[in-house]
């Protein structure tokens, strides 16, 4: 029995409002949007222009869209995919305005719209659902009260009713134990559970259109699968037109009919998402489908996928044999007293040098904490933890100093900004690890002018401050930080994870350059393309397990394990189709051996 | 339809039930963790306070037999006030007679401080109580006013003000007041004091004067305070979401964007109380009124230990309530996880 | 941090007002005209040559008490903020590093502290202990601590949590380097702020007991003072009281738009209009196209 029951989202012939009667298409017939459908949301030649800098930033943006059907937006931060839809929401920043074209909402212009007309319009007509979901909830009132505040609003329910289809709508978003999550704050909630609260406020009245910006991105793939999945169904089910918004591909040929690829403001191609993806004509959308196959996991469906040994890091490997990183039988607990529980539970990894092996494992599954412990930033309760031949497991606070300081194990962070101290400049953040060994100032700047070049960066940027430099910049600037000491072992968690695509590749190409150097690598991050095309050998962990581990290509082309196979089933890629919900809950069933 | 129907009651009785026990659970859990934190206050505040005496050296023969008198005099009078014991008994003493409402007899006149006290009280909590609704109300218009209309001439205009008024002294605003609507216009009695039961009308007349005194630090506080959380929650993506839900502003303002700004509100007028009861000393000198704060004075004046003790004890004790009221208000308007507990 | 603030406009107003009133301080004996103390003939005299802003009630020149009373006001601002930033910014920080005993103690005596009205104590405090402003000044500064404590207590907390410090830790630093390299900065302008909020609060505080004749001996001018003996001959010389009370208003005043003026060139939110101009520098120099809003 499917929680979205017809009688949950589609009450539409008993509709109370009969004054914005729907075209005879926009029912939720067979197929959501025939030829001869009315348009919910057309854009014609769209233009944004920044008043404050008199600059035009959206050159011109046209796509119909009719009931039932899906648009997706493609493009790098930066591209105006983001301001395209605000546009059309009508909640643009100040000094941002709709510069020329038209956005037509329900065949009317919403440039004659009163403030007045667009409240009434949003939520109504179209809604919307964004990135960080735990942000767009007031966190002071229940999640639930705030789906009713909506229907009490927009259709006039009684507090008693509203609640009671507040109720019904977070089941439709097939929230288990609906009543109790209607009660709980934000603060309460995982991400995954907010994105469909989120959505079920979105479509509380029914709009036609559901603008989604990014709103599976930082998601675990599982959820992110679910989340999909349900947009899916309520395009199916209710005939709601979507708007998709994405930096990956992926996601947008999972979801879409039509795709548009945007680059600085500008759409350079736009067409059936298949022709699009498939056989890209425009260089940067051949750019971007390259990068998806390289870090993605299309190629692993063909026999050449993989990453390759090259005679370098075979020769770097053989120089120093032995394992840099020993993890055994590692065991380690949070918190104290009743509140103790195990986070990592019978651990054992190593890595050669030369290698990269990336750690997958989704959100509480204990890989920060693996990392952490490797780091001697969190102490092991059982196991033994063998770094560079030295058993660090039982170090004391002086050891591990001595150690850190000889530089021999680096970490490099997820959140790059946060990660350098944003009063230093660039030069003195990368010289402070060998500050710390005690390497004079004037030897040091030098020494790290030479790691510039390896991670891209020209020396230009040593003198300013982090919040001047883009993402991609700063995270280049955290893994050269990493490098300056000549590491053998270097820590990247989640490395990746808050860039766009070109910045994602540029690092993982310097990571993969890098084993060269006899590097050992661990590389954690719940994205499975970024670590399958980077890493020689994958880890999946799994409620503090790891459940399975080997080389890349083999993971990723025959899993054994019935979590990896969820994992990988839940990536949406290019030309393949994930597993469906039943095969996953299938998978999700299964015991764990 | 009939396969959601049913199970929708159970649900909802479910939410309601469990939302009753939710809002009795913050209520009790605020009350404990207030109590956690102003028993030891208390404990430490007033033992401070009874340390004073045997710091300052005073004793009730001086002020009752002046300076000449005899060494067998005084001991006889400190024997007489059960000086001559140890410090931590006479501590265990004087604190179990102050959880009992006693505060002890004046050293100057012998009278009971305690009758004392609550005379000036119902004087002083009639001044800062309408000094408070003066400051909150004020305090609320001007803020809120300032940060819808920000970065307008309105919204400067308004933070001129508030700047200007932040930097009165309580005594500066009294003697302007007195100066200008007492003595140069004749609109209020200038000082003194009539209970309500004489006549609500002379009694407002005569508390106005003092309560705006003391009001303007409130007033701009809370104007402050409040127009930064205001402005803060608006660039909040909170306020986007509700805005793409389809809500008008005027009830994004109130259900959104006011919630979420009343508390850092709240807690800087909890924070407000203490200086205001320190400033009645000052407006309650200018207008003549005899309050706690006047009462205060003069007996430090005097050197009567055990009437200061007792205004410190008492004063400990409004901030105190003080603060719990505004706790449980707070954990009224916001979920606890925000006030990092 | 200097530099920036006086690059302020406010900051410029604001130190050049409080210099002003500390010079005063150091040589109002000197500068007086007359002697403060010395009485004459011509009470409640008005503005004449010789006392340019005329006489008192005992005919002493009221510019040479006004110059002469700073001093008192100054003094004990002065050494309010001092005392409350010793007692309150070490344990602030020491809070963060010390273990949760000294936290959980250091914690409970700031929530102490903060429930006691410090006027009333101060008031106590000096008829109690001694009738001197400098005792009395060193329990308000105790009582006003927690406001450092809390300060530099959050801005320590924040940075002991930051990725960079975490980094820094993982280079093998010690705590020493860590404090130096990267706490100090980040401490050091919430302080400098609370200071400057402190030394107005502190001007009040002694102003209202110098007012209610509390903590000096009669004869010695200050502010407070000949507010509160100008409150007694309203009705002759209705604008006595308007000279002392705009120095106090005018000193508390550049007090917190000193504060104002630290806290806008300090943090992320300070930082953010220069490097705004430098990045717009930068970018004209790349002649690329940058990212503008778009997606997060």
């Amino acid at each position: 029995m499917s929680p979205l029951s017809p009688d949950t989202l589609t009450p539409r012939p008993e509709r109370p409002r009969p004054e914005r009667a729907r075209p005879e298409t926009a029912r939720p017939t067979d197929d959501g949007g025939s030829p001869e459908a009315a348009p919910v949301l057309a854009l014609h030649d769209v233009r944004v222009t920044d008043r404050a800098g008199d600059r035009e930033i959206v050159h011109g943006v046209t796509f119909t869209l009719t009931p039932g059907k899906a648009v997706g937006i493609v493009g790098e931060s930066g591209s105006g995919k983001t301001l395209t839809c605000r546009a059309v929401l009508g909640i643009l920043p100040p000094h941002f305005e709709v510069s020329g074209g038209r956005v037509d909402l329900m065949g009317e212009d919403t440039a004659t719209k009163t403030p007045r007309q667009w409240t009434d319009l949003r939520g109504s007509t179209i809604g919307a659902v964004f990135q960080d979901p735990a942000s767009y909830l007031n966190p002071a009132i229940t999640v639930g009260a705030q789906i009713a505040e909506v229907l009490r609003v927009k259709r006039g329910l009684s507090r008693r009713a509203a609640r009671r289809r507040a109720v019904e709508l977070l089941a439709a978003v097939r929230l288990r134990d609906p009543g109790r999550v209607h009660g709980q704050y934000v603060h309460e909630l995982s991400g995954g559970m907010l994105q469909r609260v989120l959505i079920a406020a979105a479509v509380a009245v029914e709009p036609r259109a559901l603008i989604a910006d990014e709103a599976t991105t930082a998601l675990d793939v599982t959820v992110q699968a679910e989340i999909l999945d349900l947009l899916a169904d309520l395009r199916e089910r209710t005939g709601l037109a979507l708007v998709v918004v994405s930096h990956d591909l992926a996601v947008v040929a999972h979801l879409c009919d039509e795709v548009l690829v945007m680059r600085r403001g500008e759409v350079v191609e736009q067409g059936e998402t298949r022709s699009v993806l498939h056989h890209p004509r425009h260089p940067y959308t051949r750019l971007l489908v390259a990068e998806h196959e390289q870090y993605g996991l299309d190629r692993f469906r063909h026999p050449s996928g993989g990453v390759m040994t090259t005679p370098a890091v075979k020769a770097a490997r053989e120089a120093e044999p032995g394992a840099v990183l020993e993890v055994t039988g590692l065991d380690v607990h949070h918190g104290r007293g009743r509140a103790r529980r195990r986070v990592l539970r019978d651990v054992t990894l190593g890595i050669a040098p030369g290698e990269i092996v990336g750690l997958i494992g989704e959100t509480g599954s204990g890989k920060s904490t693996l990392a952490r412990a490797v780091l001697g930033l969190v102490p092991p309760s059982a196991g033994s933890i063998r770094v560079a031949g030295e058993d660090v497991g039982a170090y004391g606070p002086r050891q591990w100093r001595a150690l850190r300081r000889r530089g021999v194990i680096q970490y490099v962070f997820q959140d790059p900004l946060r990660s350098l101290d944003p009063d230093l400049t660039i030069e003195d953040s990368l010289v402070e690890p060998l500050l710390i060994q005690g390497v004079r100032r004037k030897e040091a700047a030098p020494r790290v002018r030479s790691f510039l070049d390896r991670v891209r960066l020209t020396p230009d940027l040593l003198e300013r401050l982090p919040a001047e430099l883009s993402g991609g910049q700063r995270q280049r600037v955290a893994v050269a930080r990493a490098l300056v000491t000549g590491p053998r072992l270097v820590v990247l968690d989640e490395p990746v994870s808050a860039l766009d695509s070109a910045n994602r590749v540029q690092v993982l190409e310097i990571l993969k350059e890098l084993r060269a150097s006899g590097v050992a690598l661990l590389l954690i991050s719940h994205d499975l393309g970024s670590v399958a095309g980077t890493a020689d050998r994958v880890a999946v962990l799994h409620r503090g397990e790891l459940v399975e581990t080997g080389a890349a290509r083999d993971i990723v082309n025959h899993p054994v394990h019935p979590y990896t196979r969820l994992l990988l089933g839940s990536a949406p890629t290019l030309r393949g189709r994930p597993a469906g919900r039943a095969e996953r809950e299938a998978l999700r069933a299964l015991p764990a051996d | 339809m009939t396969t959601t129907a049913p199970p929708v009651t159970p649900v909802r009785r479910r939410v309601a039930v469990a939302g009753v026990r939710h809002a009795a659970g913050r209520v009790l859990a605020v009350l404990a963790r207030s109590a956690a934190v102003f028993a030891p206050v208390f404990l430490v505040a007033t033992f401070v306070t009874f340390a004073l005496r045997s710091l300052s050296g005073l004793s009730p023969a001086r002020v009752q037999l002046g300076e000449e008198a005899t060494p067998e005099a005084i001991e006889r009078v400190e024997a007489q006030w059960g000086l001559d014991r140890p410090f931590l008994t006479q501590y265990g003493d004087w604190f179990t007679s102050v959880l009992h409402g006693d505060l002890g007899t004046s050293w100057v006149n012998g009278a009971d401080i305690s009758t004392l006290i609550g005379l000036g009280l119902g004087v002083s909590l009639s001044v800062a109580t309408f000094a408070l609704i003066i400051g909150v109300f004020a305090g609320f218009l001007l803020g809120t006013v300032a940060a819808l209309r920000r970065t307008t001439v309105i919204d400067r205009t308004i933070t001129g003000f508030v700047t200007v008024i932040s930097v009165m002294p309580a005594f500066v605003v009294g003697i302007v007041l007195v100066s200008v609507l007492a003595v140069g216009l004749g609109l209020f009695p200038s000082a003194g004091y009539v209970p309500a039961e004489q006549g609500a009308g002379a009694w407002l007349a005569h508390i106005t004067l003092p309560a705006l005194a003391l009001s303007f630090d409130v007033v701009a506080d809370v104007a402050r305070q409040l127009r930064s959380s205001l402005v803060g929650a608006y660039q909040e993506n909170y306020v986007t979401g509700a805005v793409v839900r389809g809500l008008s502003p005027r009830r994004i303002f109130f259900t959104h964007v006011l919630r979420n700004a009343l508390g850092p509100t709240l807690a800087t007028l909890g924070q407000k109380f203490p200086a205001l009861v320190g400033a009645s000393v000052v407006t309650e000198w200018i207008f003549g009124l005899q309050g706690f704060g006047r009462f205060a004075n003069d007996s430090a004046q005097a050197g009567d230990v055990p009437a200061v003790q007792g205004v410190l004890v008492v004063s400990i004790a409004l901030v105190v309530s003080f603060n719990l009221v505004v706790n449980l208000v707070l954990a009224h308007v916001t979920p606890a996880s925000r006030r990092g507990v | 941090m200097v530099r920036r603030v006086l690059a302020l406009t406010s900051g410029r107003i604001a130190v050049v007002i409080l210099a002003v009133i500390a010079l005063l301080a150091l040589l109002g004996p000197w500068l007086a005209p007359q002697d403060p103390l010395a009485t004459g003939d011509h009470a409640l005299a008005a503005y004449s040559a010789g006392h340019w802003m005329g006489t008192d009630h005992l005919g002493r020149d009221v510019l040479s008490r006004l110059l002469d009373g700073s001093r008192v006001s100054v003094l004990g601002s002065l050494e309010v903020a001092l005392v409350a930033l010793v007692a309150g910014a070490v344990p602030g920080i020491l809070s963060v590093h010390l273990g949760r005993v000294f936290e959980w103690l250091t914690l409970r005596i700031a929530d102490t502290l903060v429930a006691l009205p410090f006027l009333l104590f101060a008031i106590a405090v000096i008829a109690l202990l001694g009738n001197g402003i400098t005792q009395a000044m060193l329990v308000t500064g105790t009582l006003v601590s927690p406001l450092f404590y809390r300060v530099s207590r959050a801005a320590t907390l924040a940075v002991a949590r930051s990725a960079y410090v975490e980094a820094a830790i993982v280079s093998g630093a010690s705590i020493g380097w860590i404090v130096r390299r990267h706490v100090w900065a980040k401490v050091l302008p919430p302080i400098a702020v609370a200071l400057a909020q402190t030394v107005g609060v502190g001007f009040v505080i002694v102003s209202s007991l110098t007012f209610l004749g509390i903590g000096v001996q009669p004869p010695e001018p200050t502010w407070g003072g000949l507010l509160a003996s100008d409150l007694g001959y309203l009705g002759h010389r209705p604008w006595a009281p308007v000279a002392p009370a705009l120095l106090i208003m005018i000193t508390v005043w550049a007090c917190n738009l000193l504060a104002d003026a630290i806290r806008d060139v300090s943090g992320e939110a300070g930082r953010a209009p220069a490097n705004d101009r430098k990045a717009r520098a930068h970018r004209r120099e790349a002649a690329g196209p940058h990212p503008a809003g778009g997606s997060r």
